[in-house]
């Protein structure tokens, strides 16, 4: 999605340079909410300002909406049908494989010491045995990133 | 009134999804189905393959939810309430883009909340298998979706619709 983006508005269209995409990448990342959709903001905000952001979040996001009322429709409707139910049986396991998939690879990434193998376990046992408020374990950590990744930042390191 | 309740658990969601749209499961489940009981595990199972099967973000989910508890405005509403937090914060963080990014506290921040999402994440994924690995062939088939999405380039949206293929033909 994101190669598909660069084709066509920085070298279709020239509305951004490279670094000019990039920084919207990051900033993507930085925010809360979907990347995607924040990339998409900060673009059409630089575009063209207030309407920018909303044309671009109605653009990206307007098509996925007809779809899944769609499909939210036609779920309610014929959810008691035996077909369906096993449909859903299906894609229910294979979600649960999808979720360990994107653990597998983002732990693979993030992983690599044990400062943030610490924060991975106290998030899962504070939410997965103590039941914590998952918005609070959110703040929580980035807090406690502060306070421990603060000698490695603070000094203009990158 | 129990759909601006909705609203405003939707916009408070995503206003905390930090680190990427899967963080918003934890979130949503610890609200909608724990906390609301909008929808039980099951449910919020089908909604996360809706979210997943269709083009765009995850976070569409949302609109599923909200048409699935309150009908065609609560899926309006929930697609609004959605992304208002991303514009509202995404506009002014972008007046500050340099500050914003180099800043050491933003950069250390994140690094705490990456791998936070992994553990939470990880108790996610506990309670959903509960409710949806209940046999051998739903076990066969959650194994081979990741061993399919992590050594191989399948796309999830291909896994998830094969999966439901596979359901068809065993139950």
């Amino acid at each position: 999605m994101l190669a598909f983006f660069e084709r066509e508005l920085v070298t279709k269209k020239k509305w951004l340079t490279h670094e000019e995409f990039a920084e919207s990448i990051v900033m993507g990342q930085l925010t809360p909410g979907a990347p995607i959709v924040n990339t998409g903001i900060f673009i059409g905000y630089r575009l063209n300002r207030l309407r920018g952001a909303l044309a671009t979040v109605a653009g990206q996001v307007l098509p996925s909406f007809v779809i899944v009322l769609i499909l939210s429709f036609l779920y309610i409707k014929y959810k008691e049908i035996a077909l369906l139910k096993a449909v859903l049986k299906g894609i229910g396991a294979a979600v649960v494989g999808l979720i360990a998939s994107v653990i597998y690879s983002m732990s693979g990434k993030l992983l690599k010491e044990y400062k943030s193998i610490l924060i991975a376990i106290g998030a899962f046992l504070c939410l997965g045995v103590f039941k914590l408020n998952p918005i609070g374990l959110i703040v929580v950590a980035g807090i406690a990133g502060v306070f421990m990744f603060r000698g490695e930042h603070r000094n203009g390191n990158p | 009134m129990e759909i601006l309740k909705f609203f405003w658990t939707i916009f408070y969601i995503n206003l905390f999804t930090i680190g990427g749209g899967y963080v918003m499961l934890p979130l949503l489940q610890r609200e909608v189905v724990d906390h609301y009981h909008w929808l039980s595990n099951k449910e919020f199972i089908d909604s996360i393959a809706i979210g997943q099967v269709t083009p765009g973000p995850l976070t569409i989910m949302n609109v599923f939810i909200g048409y699935k508890i309150f009908g065609f405005w609560g899926a309006l509403g929930a697609v609004f309430f959605s992304y208002l937090p991303s514009i509202i914060v995404v506009t002014i963080a972008s007046h500050y883009y340099l500050k914003f990014k180099n800043s050491w506290i933003v950069k250390a921040s994140f690094k705490g909340i990456r791998p936070a999402v992994i553990g939470l994440l990880a108790a996610v994924a506990i309670t959903l298998g509960r409710a949806s690995i209940v046999d051998f062939p739903t076990g066969l088939i959650a194994t081979g979706g990741f061993a399919i999405l992590v050594f191989t380039k399948v796309e999830p949206t291909f896994v998830i619709l094969g999966a439901g293929v596979a359901g068809a033909l065993l139950y």
